[in-house]
């Protein structure tokens, strides 16, 4: 191993992430996830999640660092995420990543959020490396991008309407199935039929765009008519066929990026991408087409602090020096953009 | 005073949408309220078109609010369907983001008491594939001419 020492910090959302990278090796990488606490609201509150955040990251970057046997003066830079996500959740994190970045006079990397789940193949596949098609898919995103070369980026389509996560959660809230949607649905379906209900694939015609809407409404409608009539089928064959729907998009939208690229390489990052349907399909398409497929194990694809931390000792090992101490978040920030 | 309107497509929900930017002025709060599926986040895109903004106007409910600046009015999108009270929805303070522009709040009957009088309810009902938008005024509402949208 070798590299620089990295700590990245992760708070856009509702999972609190630090890790310690030397290079591109993960030496550690915690995680206090607040799912039980967004739970009863079906979804993430942006409250409670700074206030989780404050309350998690300080003992989690002690538990990094002693996880990688590393005293923070060890420490080349900090990485933390600066958007896009819930602006007080990112407060937290920037205001602490700089505070130590300052404190140890380290330089510090603002980083964008979407760049880190770009990076996270990286820190599981050596051989990933631009030029890739990565598509991204959670609560809160869903994009497919052409990864030109590192810091290079261009969004090829994503959706217009709902993110597949926020797809997942909706209609599992609608179904009585919990919070978070997409694993309460992927459990669901294990013993389902997926060809059970036909729900709509939409934009047909947009080769890399989504929309989850008309799907949702659909599910509704259908839910709804069927129980009316009495021909509900098993709750197990409409979670499956919904989880297939949703499936089939993101594969097929992804491919039809790999296609008009020509890269030989596909990425994968975001909490969707732990779906287990998904990640079995995009390993057969991948498969057939003779394409290398790069989406890291789970907890690489869902929040984490060790893909922030990725994306500076990128930078590092380019020449770069670092942030200005007196830059702000940007919940708004837009990959490419 | 309500104005009830049917629309029959995702189009014609969309047209609808763009018709209703028309009306908008500086400060007006929209509050829509339907069913999941309904087409509460299809109709405020139909607004963003008739605004001129080019960007996406994509669901709020994961980020609970979106701002756009790019068009003739500011707009604020909001969904405060998770938050879990009226003080939290506060704290966000959307009307002050929103001051120099348009807000519309997804599922906000459940703030409305925080809201005040002058606002404009939507409420959309799923009656098959048709859509019926109930459009019911309040405060300086009651002075704008609904009707160009029938």
């Amino acid at each position: 191993m070798s590299g620089p020492l990295v700590l990245g910090i992760e708070t856009s959302c509702d999972e609190t992430g630090v890790a310690v990278l030397e290079g591109m090796s993960v030496r550690s990488s915690v995680l206090a996830s607040q799912v039980e606490m967004h739970e009863r609201f079906g979804g993430v509150v942006p409250e409670v999640a700074a206030r989780a955040h404050v309350e998690a990251i300080r003992p989690l970057a002690h538990q990094a660092l002693t996880n990688a046997g590393i005293h923070p003066d060890q420490l080349d830079a900090v990485a933390v995420t600066r958007g896009p996500g819930l602006v007080g959740a990112l407060m937290v994190g920037f205001a602490f990543g700089k505070s130590l970045a300052y404190s140890l006079g380290v330089p510090v990397f603002g980083i964008d959020h979407m760049e880190g789940h770009l990076m996270a193949p990286r820190l599981s596949f050596d051989e990933y490396e631009p030029p890739a098609v990565v598509i991204l898919a959670s609560g809160g995103h869903s994009q497919i991008v052409h990864v030109k070369g590192w810091g290079d980026y261009e969004v090829l389509g994503g959706t217009i309407d709902d993110a597949a996560g926020e797809a997942f959660d909706k209609l599992a809230r609608f179904m009585g199935l919990g919070y978070p949607g997409g694993p309460a649905i992927d459990r669901d379906s294990t013993e389902g039929d997926p060809t059970a209900v036909d729900f709509p694939r939409a934009l047909k015609d947009r080769p890399f765009d989504f929309s989850f809407s008309g799907l949702k409404t659909s599910v509704v409608t259908y839910l709804e008519k069927a129980k009316d009539e009495g021909t509900l089928p098993e709750r197990a064959d409409v979670s499956a066929s919904i989880q297939e729907a949703i499936v089939d998009v993101l594969v097929e939208k992804t491919f039809n990026a790999v296609e008009a690229t020509g890269v030989e390489r596909v990425g994968g990052g975001g909490g969707v991408l732990a779906n287990r349907r998904l990640r079995e399909r995009f390993a057969e398409e991948a498969d057939r087409r003779g394409v290398g497929l790069f989406i890291p194990e789970t907890s690489l694809c869902t929040d984490n602090g060790a893909m922030i931390a990725g994306v500076a000792v990128d930078r590092l090992n380019a020449g770069h020096e670092g942030d200005d101490l007196r830059g702000d978040v940007d919940p708004g920030l837009r990959l490419g953009a | 005073m309500s104005l009830d309107i049917t629309t029959s497509s995702p189009d014609e929900t969309l047209a609808l949408g763009r018709k209703f930017a028309a009306l908008l002025t500086v400060g007006d709060i929209v509050l829509l309220s339907g069913r999941l599926g309904s087409g509460k986040t299809l109709f405020v895109a139909g607004v963003g078109e008739g605004l001129g903004i080019p960007d996406r106007i994509t669901s709020p409910s994961f980020v609970i609010s979106r701002i756009y600046r790019d068009g003739f009015l500011p707009m604020v999108h909001a969904d405060v369907y998770r938050l879990g009270s009226i003080a939290e929805f506060e704290d966000l303070e959307l009307t002050d983001d929103s001051g120099d522009g348009v807000l519309f709040i997804e599922w906000g009957e459940t703030v409305a008491e925080s809201i005040g009088d002058d606002r404009l309810d939507i409420h959309i009902d799923i009656e098959g594939t048709d859509r019926r938008f109930r459009f019911e005024p309040s405060g300086a509402w009651y002075d704008r001419d609904l009707a160009v949208l029938g």
